[in-house]
Parts: C-alpha cells; structure tokens; sequence
C-alpha cells in the first residue's frame, strides 16, 4: 500500500519536474533569467552525478569538479578557436589570443607552434572534437582512476582523499601551463556554439532548451539505470562490499562503471555550462566547488537523484536571489553553513526524505482516519 | 644545500604542526575534522586580537590562542561531532558546515556588520601579526644565514611533539586514549569513561591547531580563508604517515617537507605541490593505511 504510494509519489515528482524544466520560458520572459536558470539546471546535472557515486555506488567523490572542469575545458578550447579574438589574429588559421601575448618574438603565428604544447589545440579547430572529448576525456580520465583505486579496493575515507588531492593537482596542472590554458584567467570571449549552421547565442530560449532537454534525459536515464540488475548490485556493493564479493559478483567493477558514468555526466555538465555561460576557469577544480557539489546533495537527498538536482537548482537559485547585496551573501554563506549541520545531524536524508517521511505521514493518516473522514462528510448531509 | 634542507625542514615543522593535532583527532576519534584548519586560523586571530587589544606579544599569544581553540573545540565536539561517532563521512560533511560558519563568523565580525561595527583586527580583510623584531632578522652562525623565526617555529614543533609524545605515552590518560584508538567499545568496557576522553583529545588536538595558527600568523597573512587552504596538507600528511601514529606522522611530515622544500628550490612552488600531490596518491595506493599503521577503528 505505501509502497505504491511512493511509487506514486516519486511518479508524480519526476513529472513536475520535467513539466516545469520544460515549461518554464513560458513563465519567464526574461533573457538573463532564463540564462541563469540554465545554469543551475546544470548544477542540478551534477547534483544528480553527485547522488550517483555517492548516495549509489558509495563512492564518496570529493573531485568531481575535475570531471566537469575537464568537460568544460574541452569544448571551450573548441569554442575559442571559432572567437573573433582567435580568428582575426592576422593569421589564416584561428590562434587564440593570449598564447599571441606569450608568445616568443618571432614565433609563427601557428597552432603548430606559436608556443610549447599548442600543437594540442590543432584538432579542436573542429568544434565536434571538442565536444567529442568533453565527455570521452573524463570518461578516459574516471577509467584510469576508477581501474586504479577500485581495483586496489581502496574505500571510503580514502577514496575522498584521492579525489580530492587529484583535483588540486589538476588545478595546479591548468595553471602552470599558462600558455596553453590562459592560467589563472582561463579560456573567456569564447565563440557559440554552432550546430548545422544555427549558432547557439546562450541568450537564446533555443539554448535553454538545450540544457533543459539534457538535464532531463539524464534524469531518466540514470533513473534507469539504477533500477537495473547492474544497478541493484550496485547498492548491494554499497551496503557490503565483502558480502557481494562473496556471493560472486566483481565489486570492482560495478564501481569501476558506475564512477565512470558520474564522471560522463559531470563532464556533459562541464560542456553545457560553458555553452550557457561562455568561460571555462581554474575555479572549476577548486576544492570548494567539489564540496559544494556533495552540499547539494546532501540537502536534496544523497540517495535520490531527483532530491538531489532539486537541492543544487534550489540552493542556486536562492544564492542567486540574496546575492543583490555582499553582506546578504556573506549571511546566506553562513546559513548554509548551518544550515548544512543542521542536515547531516537530523536529516542525513535530505529533503527527498523529507518528502518521504510527510508521504508515509500521510498515507498511514489516510488509512486509519478514511472510516471517520467518511463519516464526517456523511452527517453534514443528513 | 644545507639552505635547501633547512627550507624544507621549516615547511616540515608547519604541516606537522597542522597535522598533529588532526593525526590525534582521526587517529582517536575517527573523526575527520575539516574545521581543523579554521581552528587554525581562530588561533591566528587570536594572535592578532590580543596583540591589539591586550598588548600581548607571540609569546603570550602561544597559551591564550591554545586555550581558546581548545574551547571552541569542545563546544564542537559537545555541539555536532558527539552525535556522528562511527559516520566517519558524516563528521567530514558536518565539519566542513562548521569550518564555513567560523569563517563567515569571522568575516561579518561575528555579525556585528550588521550593525554598522567595525572591530578592529576582524572582518574579511587581510590582518597582520607583528613579531618582535629579534625574532625577524636573521643572523650568521658557522657561516650560514639562520633565520630566527624559522628555528622558533622548529623549536616549539620539537616541543609540542615531544609534549604529544609523553601525554601520549607516558601518562595514564594517554594509556586511556591509545585504548580507544585501538577499540572504543573494549575500551569502555574496561571501565573507560570514553565520551570525556575522546572530548578531551578532541579539544587538545583543536588547541595545537590553534597553536599552529599563532605560529603561521608570523610569517603568512591571517584571512578568514587561511585555513581552508592548510587542512587538505594536514590530512595529506596524516593520511600518508597512518592514522594514529605519531612517528608515522612525523615522518610523512618530514617526508613531504623535504619533497616540497627541494623540489621548489629546484623548480618552482607549483610543480613542487603537484610533486607532493603525486607522492601521497601514489603512497595511499601503494598502503592504504598509511606508512605506519595498525588496524583502529
């Protein structure tokens, strides 16, 4: 009986969910809004990567603003090749601009060698590498990491740690290479993206669509995925890894792929969000952008996908909306932080068990209230 | 040479500093405080604060930041970290929420900007701890330059381990603690009254980190997000060196230290860390538990 009423109940959140993504340019007319919104909705992507190595696999991934940074990276290096500051460098192939700033005096004005290393940059002149390898990069990066630590059985704790020092070492990387990165200013006045000669201005309700459309597709494939047998083993390794192994399955392996899956849907939203907000930085493997990340999470509900986008696009928004003056944003700074405390003591489960605790509230008042509840509306009418 | 190591040595002294009282905290309690480094950084407010306000110079400063990182740690573990014991991830998440409201604590002055009042020596801004000036300058002894302030931060690191070392090893209380490292529930069992001991630990493990902050504050500039940036090298250390062990953490201290200090003498402060950052995956993967460990809880 309450089991169907969950069933129900998570149904019938998933559709609103999707009606009001989707249907939201109806509402606001507002450009920049709209713009703003696609960008948290690409929060909410890695929202639900989030729930999905942590609140799944148990994979505790305190890194995974290395996935997304690399995903970004990757198609702004597509995209800046297209800018009019790459293009009109006096040269017949696009160079961008600041590698011209760095350059030695007298270098050819070429990819090929205008500065150490920028020979990289020679296939992103097609912008379907670039997005090509905004996902296939962190999928190759996650498999390496994923065959590495999971293989090792390292768990846990230390997995955290892992992740953590391998996004730092990440940022330090994009840094250093200051010629072929841009250091610390990152890749900026990045060309649209152009798709069979439509060119995607992020201003564009077109564009929302786009991230709308994908946030909403990898909503329900990762809502899929989890409920096959794959994924099902995949919370049995969760809750004890030993005991799967010794009922045959290889846990390292179902962790080897579900990591690797987060790590593809981290990097689509590395992609998107460069699309929406036209910058790629070194902020992106900031740890403290890592760690918002599982803040989302853990408010919306680390072990529900859905819970877990509508924390990040929740916490997004109100940040946005108090942020009109720096001393309400100091304060919301310090509301979250309590507010996160407050959550990890009372609700580890976040608002999606929230929601679950009022819906099973409900459904048990229901039942033992609906004989009375009859009656009561049985007396006014005689 | 010597120059190289005696850089590396006092980069050594700093993360041990930092990661002392953490190898204590995780070690003990299994508890992964990522406040550790605000707790840090309260000490160094601390130094500044009661330069200002009390006159009191870094010697002074030592015993007064000790006390007030111990009681903030205290309050901590009483408030939040008392009811995660054995949510070894939860404590992670719960302290960072505690490491963002001492530091916005900090930068809104405890929130007397909203009332339009400036306190002195808060706020988000940069601060400065003035060090007497004979701790400054540095001196030639046998023919090489020593700088003063660098061998008082490797001082007071001898002594604060020396000092761990004997609470650790040497004193009853410390028995009790190294029992419930190993098994808390045998350890209670045993008659062990392990919530004032393990709260104990914890605020001695806060009061070196305050220590630690009074200590960085003379020679890095005190900001509210100080700390944020120190913690992670703490625990990379604690971590590399196995949890609970005290020369294991010495050791990965010296270790990384000297990686740090000779890798940037040789190219620069990035690759030194990206260096230092290799090392520790390549070590965890390599032990799991650390150079120096055994199983704990």
């Amino acid at each position: 009986m309450s089991n169907k009423a969950f069933l129900l109940g998570d149904r019938a959140v998933y559709i609103a969910f999707i009606v009001i993504v989707l249907g939201l340019p109806l509402l606001i007319s507002d450009v920049f809004w709209l713009n703003r919104v696609a960008r948290y909705l690409v929060f909410g992507m890695l929202g639900i990567a989030m729930a999905l190595s942590w609140g799944y696999a148990g994979i505790l991934n305190l890194g995974q603003g290395l996935f997304f940074g690399i995903g970004a990276y990757m198609v702004a290096m597509s995209l800046k090749l297209q800018s009019w500051t790459s293009l009109q460098q006096g040269s017949d192939t696009p160079v961008p601009d600041f590698m011209l700033w760095n350059a030695q005096p007298g270098a050819p004005t070429d990819l090929c060698c205008i500065v150490p290393g920028s020979w990289l940059w020679i296939p992103f002149q097609a912008q379907w590498f670039g997005i090509f390898m905004a996902i296939a990069l962190p999928v190759i990066v996650a498999l390496i990491i994923g065959v590495t630590i999971f293989r090792l059985r390292v768990s846990g704790v230390y997995v955290a740690i892992i992740t953590l020092a391998l996004v730092l070492l990440t940022r330090l990387i994009f840094i250093d290479a200051q010629p072929i990165t841009n250091g610390f200013n990152g890749l900026t006045d990045l060309g649209w993206l152009t798709i069979g000669g439509v060119e995607f201005d992020p201003l564009m309700i077109e564009t929302y669509y786009i991230v709308a459309v994908s946030v909403c597709i990898v909503l329900l494939l990762t809502r899929w995925l989890v409920s096959t047998r794959a994924g099902l083993i995949l919370q049995s390794t969760r809750d004890d890894a030993n005991r799967a192994r010794y009922l045959g399955y290889d846990v390292a392996s179902y962790q080897i792929f579900f990591f690797t899956v987060s790590a593809a849907i981290a990097g689509f939203a590395g992609l998107l969000f460069v699309i929406v907000s036209e910058f790629a930085t070194p902020t992106y493997f900031d740890i403290a952008f890592s760690i918002s990340m599982v803040v989302w999470a853990a408010v919306g509900g680390r072990s529900s996908l859905i819970g877990a986008a509508i924390g990040a696009i929740l916490i997004n928004t109100i940040e946005a909306t108090v942020s009109e003056s720096e001393m309400f944003q100091q304060a919301w700074r310090l509301i979250i932080g309590v507010l996160f405390v407050l959550i990890v003591l009372y609700m580890p489960r976040g608002l999606a068990g929230l929601a679950r605790d009022i819906l099973t509230r409900l459904v048990s008042l229901g039942r033992t209230k609906n004989p009375d509840a009859a009656n009561a509306s049985r007396n006014p009418a005689e | 040479m010597f120059e190289t190591l005696f850089i590396g040595l006092s980069l050594t002294s700093v993360l041990l500093l930092i990661a002392l009282g953490l190898s204590i905290t995780y070690g003990a309690m299994g508890v992964i405080n990522m406040a550790h480094g605000e707790l840090v950084m309260i000490g160094a407010y601390t130094a500044v604060l009661s330069g200002i306000y009390l006159g009191f110079n870094i010697f002074a400063a030592i015993p007064l930041a000790f006390l007030t990182a111990a009681l903030l740690g205290l309050l901590i573990e009483r408030v939040v970290i008392r009811r995660l014991y054995g949510r070894i991830i939860d404590t992670l998440l719960a302290t960072w929420g505690v490491a963002i409201i001492l530091q916005q604590l900090i930068r809104l002055e405890f929130g007397m900007t909203f009332f339009g009042i400036r306190i002195q020596g808060l706020g988000p801004g940069l601060q400065q701890m003035r060090v007497p000036s004979y701790l400054m300058q540095p001196y030639e002894f046998a023919g090489i330059m020593i700088q003063p302030y660098r061998t008082f931060i490797i001082v007071v690191t001898i002594l604060l381990t020396l000092l761990t070392w004997f609470l650790m090893y040497r004193t009853s209380i410390g028995v009790q603690i190294r029992a419930i490292m190993r098994n808390p529930q045998m350890a209670a069992a045993c008659g062990i009254d392990v919530r004032r001991v393990s709260a104990m630990t914890f605020a001695y493990g806060s009061g070196l980190a305050g220590i630690a902050g009074v200590l960085l504050a003379g020679f890095r500039t005190v900001m509210p997000e100080m700390g944020a940036n120190v913690v992670v090298d703490g625990f990379l250390v604690v971590v590399v060196g196995g949890v609970g062990s005290l020369l294991g953490t010495v050791l990965s201290a010296g270790l990384l230290g000297q990686i740090n200090g000779i890798v940037s003498v040789l190219y620069n402060d990035i690759i030194a860390r990206a260096v230092v950052f290799a090392v520790v995956i390549g070590i965890i993967l390599w032990r799991p538990n650390g150079l120096f460990s055994f199983r704990s809880r």
